[in-house]
């Protein structure tokens, strides 16, 4: 390394050298020159969207529908914030920026969701949308509903019950003559009150799995929300339309029963195309069935369900109050054969 | 699907593994909670039956998790899970293409599953999958349903053949084939039985039936799928036999309990103990279990005739096949050598070969050996005859090349050694004169053929190339030729010889005892005696082998008695002497009749029931007249017998004089040389190091101190050097006292 030999200083000094500058040329290119030149057949630029106005109310719509799937919390929670004020913005008689058709399917998933905050303002999203439009999703939204009421998580089981008062609220006959609505959901609902007949014998009910915390306070929920459910089941709705006696139509009698229907899906209790239903999931039309029904599978279990809790009394015995007055008052004219 | 990240609030409660282990601890006290579980199940594959091909996770509980824990689960509550399996046999059969990927593993998955926990039996579990596996386009799916309908098959099969299992599955792939075919779906019946035939669980004529209709179908695919069967499937079965038998081979039980002994005793060691001992155990059975009876697949095959017909007529002769030249060269291997196994007759297969017989024909070697291979000593010699003819004038010529000339004559030779009555004389001695050729090859398959006639057809040669042997043979009429048709008298090779040996030892015994040689014994104590050395190895009566005694008479029980022997024989020979029976005196005609030994028949094979130590005694005399075996002619005989007749022909044997005159280049020389020397250098001491190591033998002390790390020795070396005078008297003495003891432990053990 010393660099004492005549060769090695003679070496070294090559590569301090300067090249000599010439009139007329190019000057020279340095060593550690690279080329960065390079050839293509077409040079593709990427450009951010040309338009200079605003994107429509439409097409934020559609993007933030798209949305819901994102993996963040606080964006799915800000789209559907964004869908509730475009809704809730849209003047009266005005179509909505997207049909209820496309909102509902991509928004009812959501009531699975993990995050509270996006449950919440879920709900502030469904009661938003003009209730009109809810009765044909309700088969959609129950299945979404009553996979909610089982859920493992405590505060979805929870949420599903509100979802399911606005959608009694709503859409009530629907929800209780749809496909397996009547059959299943009293099933569950007996379920989630641990009232089967098989399993409560002799021994002390165990403790549901998972989060205890607030116990009385979900039942009360679970026993309203079936006080409603069996309302809108059960009972006679007292606002029976007038019957048009007179006529507007005069030499027609009855034509609304000959007209097409309002509904889409008219046909589905004849169940054309789809698998042969079971006890379960048949539909459930007239009062008279459900009350059948609701004799033959139901109607002990919650009896003696209710026999229970009012013994407890308290908040808990105010509701079963409440719930045991609505099957009476379901229940009031049916006579077993 | 993207797997959104989980909070830890959220896990706490949607923890279903949580409960699944709670549920299996006490299935009665959750079942409100399961019930629960199994109805969110339910309503989940209600919206999951609306939009089959739905991809986006469905909440913080997915669809298949669910499924997973009701799987799982299943076997603590049947009533509730009865329709489970059924609706996932539903799911997986009717949406198994839209269905997310992940999904879809996880439902097979869960199917297997339910079947290990014996909720749903196998035939419904393969009658499900099964379908799928033919159907469905995805290659990952085939894949799993591939594996996991082997490996069903497999376990139901280990401990006993689950015979109706094997049937009804059969059947299915039988009818898989026979109904379209055309279709490609056939190959995963050829895959499947390939792969139980090569691990012996399928190893009935079923299964060959079976790779019969594949071969037969019309898809190129399947039919090259069914015909490899034939011809490799028993090769690759035994190659996993082998290879099972080779795994984990040598368990030195004495050097384990050894080092149990030593090291530190723990459970997890005690465990491997008993384990290795279990294996070893096990692998003792099977050494001395029976070999089981595996036929190979050609000699399952029901009608070789007819199947060798139809492959020959469908696939090989039919112009309008359209099988590549690669998969009609397989199968007319396979039609060649079932034509050659079976000893059958398809005559139009030999004209067929005249069109491909030119050295310009792809792959003609492999025509050739096809040839050489469907030849038998049953084929008309006529039809044999043009093909030589072809043989000769296109391959074996002066101008031709060297290896065309040596693959042409080999071919002849190897036609000629199974039918030497196709061959005329002056073709034969045409091609005899390749012997004088320059190029080796040519030469030692012209020698090679010459050789073959000198034994099978010397007439047929020029009387100085007939050789003395043949010559001799000839003019004593000790070698005829074989006419047509005609078939050796079977017999045992060098029973003669055995049997004289035994005379023998008679003899001697009978002097010993100080009894007239030359009287005869009776047969019934000879028998015994034979009993008693049955095994080779075995020289008490103790029944160790393996061998069963079955006691018939109370008479035998009393022949072998050891009490009875020493009077017997004695009372039995006066008995003798006085009245030689018929039996004894044929006995003594024989072995004084001066007629060669070898024109009569031995009846040793026929009245007797030879033991194994007399086989192995009949080997050791064929041995020891070596006389015979040493000439080349006898030494060549006996590397064909070795070839078992099983064997196929390849191209590559019709091929290998050709190579014999070959220079090799540089490069490969260069390459073979380097081959050899691949292993690296080491020392002799590292050598003997990994020696012990390898035997698992530990170091000395010298060796530990060296290996010590220094700053460890450090102190007790600086120490050394400043030691008062007390502790140097002090070691001093130690030493000297450990010396007079022998040792830090002394001599007292």
């Amino acid at each position: 390394m010393g660099g004492s030999s005549a060769k090695r200083k003679k070496e070294k000094k090559k590569d301090f050298q300067k090249p000599k500058l010439k009139v007329g040329k190019a000057k020279p290119k340095a060593a550690n020159f690279t080329d960065t030149s390079f050839k293509a057949k077409s040079i593709v630029l990427t450009q951010q969207s040309l338009s200079a106005n605003a994107p429509s109310v439409v097409a934020q719509c559609s993007h933030h529908l798209s949305m819901l799937a994102h993996k963040s919390d606080s964006q799915r929670r800000d789209s559907l914030a964004y869908l509730t004020t475009a809704i809730t913005n849209t003047p009266a008689g005005a179509p909505l920026p997207q049909p209820t058709s496309i909102i509902l399917p991509a928004v009812q998933r959501l009531i699975l969701d993990g995050s509270n905050a996006v449950r919440q303002q879920l709900l502030k999203l469904l009661q938003s949308l003009p209730k009109n439009d809810i009765a044909s999703y309700s088969d959609q939204l129950l299945l979404h509903t009553r996979a909610g009421m089982t859920h493992i998580a405590t505060e979805i089981r929870t949420f599903a019950l509100d979802v399911l008062e606005w959608l009694l609220g709503v859409a009530g006959d629907e929800v209780v003559s749809g496909v397996g609505g009547w059959v299943k959901m009293l099933k569950c609902f007996i379920g989630l009150l641990g009232w089967q007949n098989e399993t409560s014998g002799k021994w002390s009910a165990p403790k549901s799995f998972g989060k205890s915390g607030g116990d009385a306070k979900i039942m009360v929920k679970q026993m309203n929300a079936l006080a409603a459910f069996l309302r809108a089941g059960l009972v006679p709705s007292q606002t029976e339309e007038p019957i048009d006696v007179g006529g507007t139509t005069f030499p027609l009698w009855q034509c609304e029963h000959h007209m097409v229907s309002e509904r889409s899906n008219t046909f589905v209790h004849l169940n054309l195309f789809g698998a042969p239903r079971d006890e379960e999931a048949e539909m459930y039309e007239d009062r008279e069935d459900r009350q059948r029904v609701f004799h033959d599978k139901a109607e002990a279990a919650i009896v003696a369900g209710l026999d229970q809790v009012t013994k407890g009394g308290g908040e808990l015995g105010r509701a079963a109050a409440q719930l045991r007055k609505v099957v009476r008052e379901g229940m009031s004219d049916f006579r077993s054969d | 699907m993207g797997k959104r990240k989980v909070g830890a609030l959220e896990k706490v409660d949607a923890d279903l593994s949580n409960l699944q282990y709670k549920v299996r601890r006490d299935p009665a006290s959750y079942r409100d909670d399961f019930q629960n579980q199994y109805s969110q199940y339910e309503s989940f594959r209600e919206l999951f039956m609306q939009n089959p091909s739905i991809t986006e996770d469905i909440g913080m509980v997915s669809f298949r998790d669910l499924i997973d824990f009701v799987a799982h689960v299943a076997d603590c509550y049947p009533d509730i899970t009865a329709r489970f399996p059924e609706d996932l046999m539903q799911i997986l059969s009717h949406h198994h293409e839209e269905v997310e990927m992940e999904l879809r593993d996880k439902m097979v998955g869960s199917l297997v599953l339910l079947r290990n926990k014996d909720i749903i039996d196998s035939s419904t579990l393969l009658n499900t999958l099964f379908p799928i596996l033919v159907s469905t386009p995805s290659k990952s799916l085939r894949a799993l349903l591939f594996t996991k309908i082997l490996s069903d098959l497999r376990s139901s099969n280990s401990k006993a053949t689950n015979h109706k299992l094997n049937r009804t599955i059969q059947t299915v792939l039988y009818n898989l084939l026979t109904s379209d075919r055309e279709s490609q779906k056939g190959i995963w019946a050829v895959k499947i039985t390939r792969e139980l035939w090569k691990r012996q669980i399928w190893a009935d004529a079923k299964a060959v039936e079976i790779m019969k209709e594949a071969s037969l179908a019309e898809n190129e695919k399947v039919i090259t799928g069914g015909v490899r069967f034939f011809l490799g499937g028993d090769k690759e079965r035994e190659e996993a036999a082998d290879e099972s038998s080779d795994d984990d081979e040598n368990i030195d039980m004495s050097k384990l309990r050894h080092q149990a002994n030593i090291n530190k005793k723990t459970k997890k060691k005690e465990k491997e103990l008993r384990k290795a001992a279990a294996t070893v155990k096990r692998k003792e059975k099977k050494k001395n279990a029976p070999h089981p009876l595996n036929f190979s697949a050609l000699h399952l095959l029901h009608d070789p005739q007819g199947f060798a017909e139809t492959l020959f007529s469908r696939h090989v002769q039919n112009a309008k096949s359209k099988l590549s030249l690669d998969s009609k060269l397989l199968v007319l291997q396979l039609v060649s050598r079932l034509v050659g196994l079976h000893k059958l007759t398809v005559i139009s297969l030999y004209s067929y070969f005249l069109k491909y017989l030119t050295p310009r024909q792809a792959s003609v070697t492999s025509f050739l050996a096809c040839l050489a291979q469907s030849t038998h000593s049953l084929v008309p010699p006529d039809v044999l005859e043009p093909l030589i003819q072809k043989i000769a004038n296109e391959f074996v010529s002066e101008a031709a090349a060297a290896e065309v000339a040596a693959a042409g004559l080999n071919s002849i030779r190897e036609i000629c050694v199974r039918q030497p009555l196709a061959m005329n004389d002056t073709l034969l001695q045409d091609l005899v004169m390749y012997r004088k050729s320059k190029d080796k090859g040519v030469m030692m398959a012209a020698k090679g053929l010459l050789s073959l006639y000198r034994e099978v057809g010397a007439e047929l040669l020029k009387k100085r190339d007939r050789g003395k042997d043949a010559t001799i043979g000839l003019r004593s009429g000790e070698i005829k030729e074989r006419r047509f048709g005609e078939e050796e008298a079977g017999e045992i090779e060098g029973i003669e010889l055995l049997e004289k040996w035994k005379e023998e030892e008679r003899r001697k015994k009978r002097e010993e005892e100080g009894l007239p040689p030359d009287a005869p014994t009776d047969e019934e104590e000879d028998e015994a005696e034979d009993w008693k050395n049955w095994d080779i190895e075995s020289d008490d009566t103790d029944s160790s082998g393996g061998w069963i005694n079955v006691e018939s008479d109370g008479e035998d029980i009393n022949i072998s008695d050891s009490e009875d022997e020493r009077e017997r024989p004695a009372k039995k020979a006066k008995l003798a002497s006085e009245t030689p029976g018929p039996e004894a005196g044929e006995k003594e005609n024989r072995s004084k009749s001066k007629e060669p030994e070898a024109k009569k028949i031995s009846k040793l094979a026929t009245t007797r029931i030879l033991t194994p130590a007399d086989l192995a005694k009949l080997q050791e005399l064929r041995l020891a007249s070596s006389v015979v075996s040493s000439m080349p002619s006898n030494k060549r005989r006996q590397a064909l017998a070795a070839r078992h007749a099983d064997d196929p022909l390849t191209a590559a044997e019709i091929e290998a004089p050709g190579l014999l005159g070959k220079k090799t280049t540089k490069e490969e020389k260069i390459a073979m040389a380097k081959k050899e020397k691949e292993e690296h250098h080491q020392s002799t001491t590292a050598k003997k190091k990994e020696k012990k190591a390898g035997e698992g033998k530990s170091t000395t002390n010298k060796e530990k101190a060296r290996k010590k790390n220094f700053l460890m020795t450090l102190g007790k070396a600086k120490g050394k050097q400043k030691r008062s005078l007390v502790d140097v008297r002090k070691t001093l003495r130690g030493h000297i006292d450990r010396q007079k003891r022998g040792g830090k432990r002394g001599n007292r053990g």
